[in-house]
């Protein structure tokens, strides 16, 4: 009974080692925004859009793709370069928060929307201070304001044969 | 029996758990100095409200301070090195390949900008959330994209790695600033004119610590390696830098010994598998830069 037993565990040992399945792995999103396709080509239809952050349970791997499931119980293939076996920190991390939270009592309206068009308040306190140019102010007010549409990059991407779309 | 500096920690233990689980830290400690203040304890209020200033202080930098200061150096940047080259079509260039390295850094949920710097020199630098800049000087130095994106993933990696933001933080502490906070940049701009000043000092005239720009050297060439650039391009680029040295001795003055950054580079290619996939893309490069540079 006992060697059966241990016949079994090593049976299963060295089945699970020889596949490619990775059973329990998890990973998360961790580009800005990463599509989930029925293949593992950029040229199988999506199946779900993923947001940063997201998790995923690894079913296989299989060289640039992971076969992965969402939270949503929906599996699909995703580039690898999308993934990351650590959470994205994101803008904030939780002591950066704290910190953030205990500054706060005195700090209200101090930091505008730098993210927003225009310059924030400081910054344009600053640039009076040490007497920046309106040219270079508009320079940077441009460069803050400039966005460019995730569609784009992937055309940009697809067009170099990058990321999912390589060959 | 409790004496009142005993009564007055009781006091604010209790408001503390109370408030713990619903509030946020600074209503916690606003909480915290009220009740020390209606225990008839002036004194141990003050060192409350102090306290919560100087770990406020002591923590990260929150991404909203991030903002503000990044923008605040980006100005100097734009002013120290003649303004912002006026090309459209190679800006936007420049800002898609370094935004396709961006999406999948390992910080991607924050804007990344890129600006071209109308200078000669070969110069490239990052400010704080994401303010990128290459000089018309470097641009000529590169022979294909695959190179661009090395160049860009290694800025972004001082922008994931919060290579300034770590100086600022630093000084902070050691000028004992934490009172000053940078959210009080409105009310004290004298403050915040010091902290970009020597954030600046750092940046453009004497350069990040040989640590940083190696581990930004490391980051970058992942980073441009997940999108599928082959990583040997950086090793190129180093390598032809290293003959221009003399030509140009604001970089070199500023970024560590080329042999150092040449080994990191291979031996990161190496240890992390990182694969030679031949995409250079010199003709894409050469097709938007052709006729600007």
């Amino acid at each position: 009974m006992n060697h059966r037993h241990a016949f079994l565990a090593i049976l299963v040992f060295m089945v699970t080692a020889m596949t490619d399945a990775a059973f329990g792995e998890t990973l998360y999103v961790s580009a800005k925004s990463a599509q989930l396709r029925s293949g593992k080509t950029s040229l199988d239809p999506v199946v779900a859009s993923l947001k940063i952050g997201e998790t995923l349970e690894v079913v296989k791997r299989d060289d640039r793709w992971v076969q992965v499931k969402t939270a949503k119980g929906v599996t699909g293939w995703i580039y690898s370069g999308n993934v990351s076996e650590s959470k994205p920190a994101g803008g904030d991390n939780e002591l950066a928060a704290l910190g953030k939270g205990f500054r706060r009592t005195e700090a209200s309206g101090v930091t505008a929307s730098a993210g927003a068009r225009g310059l924030d308040k400081a910054s344009e306190s600053y640039a009076n201070r040490v007497g920046i140019t309106q040219q270079h102010r508009d320079a940077v007010d441009r460069m803050t304001a400039n966005k460019i549409p995730d569609e784009d990059i992937q055309t940009f991407l697809k067009a170099g044969r990058l990321g999912e779309y390589a060959e | 029996m409790l004496n009142r500096s005993s009564r007055g920690l009781f006091v604010v233990g209790l408001v503390l758990l109370a408030t713990a689980g619903l509030t946020g830290c600074a209503e916690i400690q606003k909480a915290a100095e009220g009740a020390a203040r209606s225990s008839g304890n002036e004194r141990l209020a003050k060192t409350i409200h102090g306290g919560g200033t100087l770990i406020g202080g002591l923590l990260p930098i929150g991404y909203e301070e991030e903002q503000t200061i990044g923008q605040a150096i980006a100005l100097q940047v734009v002013a120290r090195y003649g303004g912002v080259y006026d090309q459209p079509d190679l800006t936007r260039y420049v800002n898609l390949v370094g935004r396709s390295v961006a999406l999948t850094c390992d910080r991607a949920d924050i804007e990344y900008r890129f600006a071209i710097l109308n200078h000669d020199s070969i110069n490239a630098f990052a400010a704080p959330a994401g303010y990128i800049f290459v000089t018309r000087g470097l641009l000529k130095t590169i022979k294909n994209e695959a190179e661009l994106a090395a160049v860009l993933g290694h800025e972004i990696g001082h922008v994931t790695q919060k290579h300034i933001l770590d100086v600022i933080q630093r000084s902070k502490q050691i000028a004992g600033v934490a009172e000053a906070g940078l959210a009080y940049a409105n009310k004290n701009p004298d403050a915040f004119k010091n902290v970009i000043d020597g954030a600046v000092k750092k940046l453009l005239d004497e350069g990040l610590d040989q640590g940083k720009e190696l581990e930004s050297d490391r980051v970058g060439v992942i980073f441009a390696s997940r999108v599928g650039y082959d990583p040997t391009a950086y090793e190129t680029f180093l390598d032809r830098l290293r003959t221009l040295k003399g030509d140009d001795r604001a970089f070199f003055k500023t970024h560590p010994d080329f042999s150092n950054r040449l080994s990191t580079v291979r031996s990161t290619i190496s240890e992390q598998k990182l694969k030679t996939t031949g995409i250079l893309l010199a003709d894409r490069f050469t097709r938007s830069s052709n006729g600007a540079l």
